[in-house]
């Protein structure tokens, strides 16, 4: 049980796919405007990393190893469809917030990552468990990252107004400089705060 | 062999699955676009809408609202400029049977967060309120006009403005004969 | 003509693929750490992107319409990047042995490269034509090697100086990053 414990939280804070290890950074920079945009995206792509990852684990050892990858990318992008025009179905509004990143989910190279590093050499079990803390600490990442940025940005939370309409917030961070500076000053607090924890 | 029988098979396995899912979310996906399209018209009118008439021409779309009693209580209708300052702006303009408008809805655009994006606040929108395309100079004020221009996005506000008048002229080329009503 | 300038302008500049539309910041980040690597990854990119929408492109008039399977479009896209990319590393292999030890490693990387599916995608989406479709994934390659050239530049300066230990490394780099993305910011308005 300790090891599925582990396996679940790592993916948190430890080895967070974002902060940690770098990976899928493009929808995490693009629609982290406002919140509901990173929880909608979080979500989604664990929901492809869950699907992605319980059929590879499955399937991983009758696939042979000349045609591992493209297997694993047609399962992946066969998931990112659903997701897509379930969104496209039952939410529109963020179907026209997220657009064309909820397609581009299939080159978050995270999934492939996690299919690779992970799926295609466990079992079932802890392939499902990866795949939910990890895509726990994407969805996490992107929702610290967005209510930074629209709190400053946009002076709302979850398009809750936090300051009066006459209010002037910091534009910047709602724009493209902003996710960048926003990611940036994220890692380098974390950084300090491990420093700070590592010296005790 | 087996790498191609093999992957042949996912992808078989996979067009055959989203066949499906395409197949079961065809319906809610067009219901989804008209319910969106719906809400969209229903924010621009202050009345009830009873039922929408979707009239369509070479140029652009019309929403013909009515109420219960099956009175034209408002026309809907899509206009677009390129004017913007990051291009293209959208937006579904509501007028009365008297050719007054009552609202507009910026459907997409890609102006500035913060400053061109401001010309979908209420703020901005209410200036044009009861205005008709006669007695009013679709300009900026910066231009000689009498519309208000947003702080830092005069551009944006002249594309809006574009836009509006566009609109009306649609309106006023489709139902003539509302004229003076 | 002018029309195609604008989507040139608009591909390099104001919609830089990296700071404005954020797609490939991956190899962004992963290959810019020093100029010649960043360069030889920007013509593999430059090349794979321009086949790659053309093909994709010509894929979704030809049989993704026709034949009403729109659904499938993120599949055979992906997979049409994918082996497009394993036919240029065969071929590569075989014509040219220096040009394959130069560019062959950064090959594999570019299937994940979001910035070629992003392209090919958006392509379709703006309506562009055939043309269009090319000259526009092209010069997007080309704003790609801009920014990766540029900030290669800037990381070689930032090897040197006295970074406060938290921002070390890469906080310093998403710094940087930013402010180039301000400076791109004064491209807007530029295309109407």
């Amino acid at each position: 049980m300790n090891e599925a414990l582990n396996i679940l939280t790592r993916g948190f804070v430890r080895e967070n796919p974002v902060t940690k290890m770098l990976l899928g950074l493009c929808p995490v920079l693009a629609v982290t405007t406002s919140a509901i945009n990173g929880l909608g995206m979080g979500l989604a792509t664990t929901f492809v990393l869950l699907g992605s990852n319980v059929v590879i684990s499955l399937t991983a050892k009758a696939i042979p190893d000349t045609v591992r990858i493209p297997s694993f990318v047609l399962v992946i992008a066969t998931f990112v469809t659903i997701v897509d025009l379930l969104i496209k179905a039952y939410s529109p509004e963020l179907n026209q917030a997220l657009g064309i990143f909820i397609p581009l989910i299939v080159v978050n190279c995270m999934i492939l990552g996690r299919a690779e590093a992970f799926a295609s050499r466990s079992g079932i079990w802890y392939s499902m468990i990866d795949a939910i803390g990890m895509g726990l600490g994407f969805t996490l990442a992107l929702l610290v990252l967005s209510a930074f940025r629209e709190i400053l940005g946009s002076g709302t939370i979850f398009n809750i107004p936090l300051v009066g309409e006459d209010v002037n917030t910091i534009l910047v961070f709602a724009l493209p400089p902003g996710a960048f500076a926003g990611l940036g000053l994220i890692i380098a607090g974390l950084n300090a705060l491990e420093k700070k924890k590592g010296g005790k | 062999m087996r790498p191609i029988i093999t992957l042949t098979l996912v992808g078989l396995i996979a067009a055959s699955l989203l066949a499906i899912v395409d197949d079961m979310t065809r319906n809610p996906i067009a219901l989804a676009k008209a319910e969106m399209k719906r809400k969209a018209i229903e924010q621009i009118f202050p009345f009830a809408i009873d039922s929408l008439k979707q009239v369509e021409t070479e140029k652009t779309k019309f929403y013909e609202a009515y109420d219960k009693t099956g009175t034209l209580k408002g026309i809907a209708v899509e206009s677009a400029t390129t004017l913007g300052y990051s291009g293209k702006i959208e937006i579904l303009l509501g007028v009365s049977p008297a050719k007054k408008i009552f609202d507009y809805k910026v459907v997409y655009h890609l102006e500035t967060p913060g400053l061109g994006d401001k010309i979908d606040k209420p703020r901005f929108k209410e200036q044009f309120r009861e205005r008709a395309l006669e007695g009013t100079t679709w300009k900026v004020k910066k231009d000689g006009g009498d519309i208000d221009e947003l702080t830092a996005a005069t551009i944006s506000s002249r594309a809006v403005t574009d836009a509006v008048e566009r609109g009306l002229r649609y309106i006023n080329e489709q139902y003539p004969k509302h004229e003076g009503k | 003509m002018p029309e195609l300038l604008l989507v040139i302008v608009s591909a390099v500049f104001v919609n830089n693929v990296v700071f404005a539309r954020f797609l490939g910041i991956c190899p962004y980040l992963g290959v810019s750490k020093n100029l010649d690597t960043a360069i030889g990854m920007g013509f593999a990119v430059t090349f794979v992107m321009t086949v790659s929408t053309a093909l994709t492109y010509i894929l979704q008039k030809t049989v993704l319409i026709p034949f009403g399977i729109e659904f499938m479009q993120t599949v055979m896209f992906i997979l049409v990047i994918a082996s497009l990319v394993q036919l240029v590393e065969i071929v590569l292999k075989k014509v040219s042995k220096s040009l394959y030890s130069s560019l062959g490693i950064y090959l594999p990387l570019i299937t994940t490269n979001c910035a070629i599916l992003g392209m090919a995608l958006i392509a379709i989406q703006e309506d562009y034509d055939l043309l269009t479709s090319v000259v526009f994934a092209f010069f997007s390659a080309m704003g790609f090697i801009l920014a990766i050239v540029m900030f290669a530049g800037i990381r070689m300066k930032l090897e040197e100086a006295d970074v406060p230990a938290p921002f070390k490394n890469v906080p310093v780099g998403f710094i940087s990053a930013a402010i180039l993305s301000l400076a791109f910011m004064g491209f807007s308005g530029l295309v109407k």
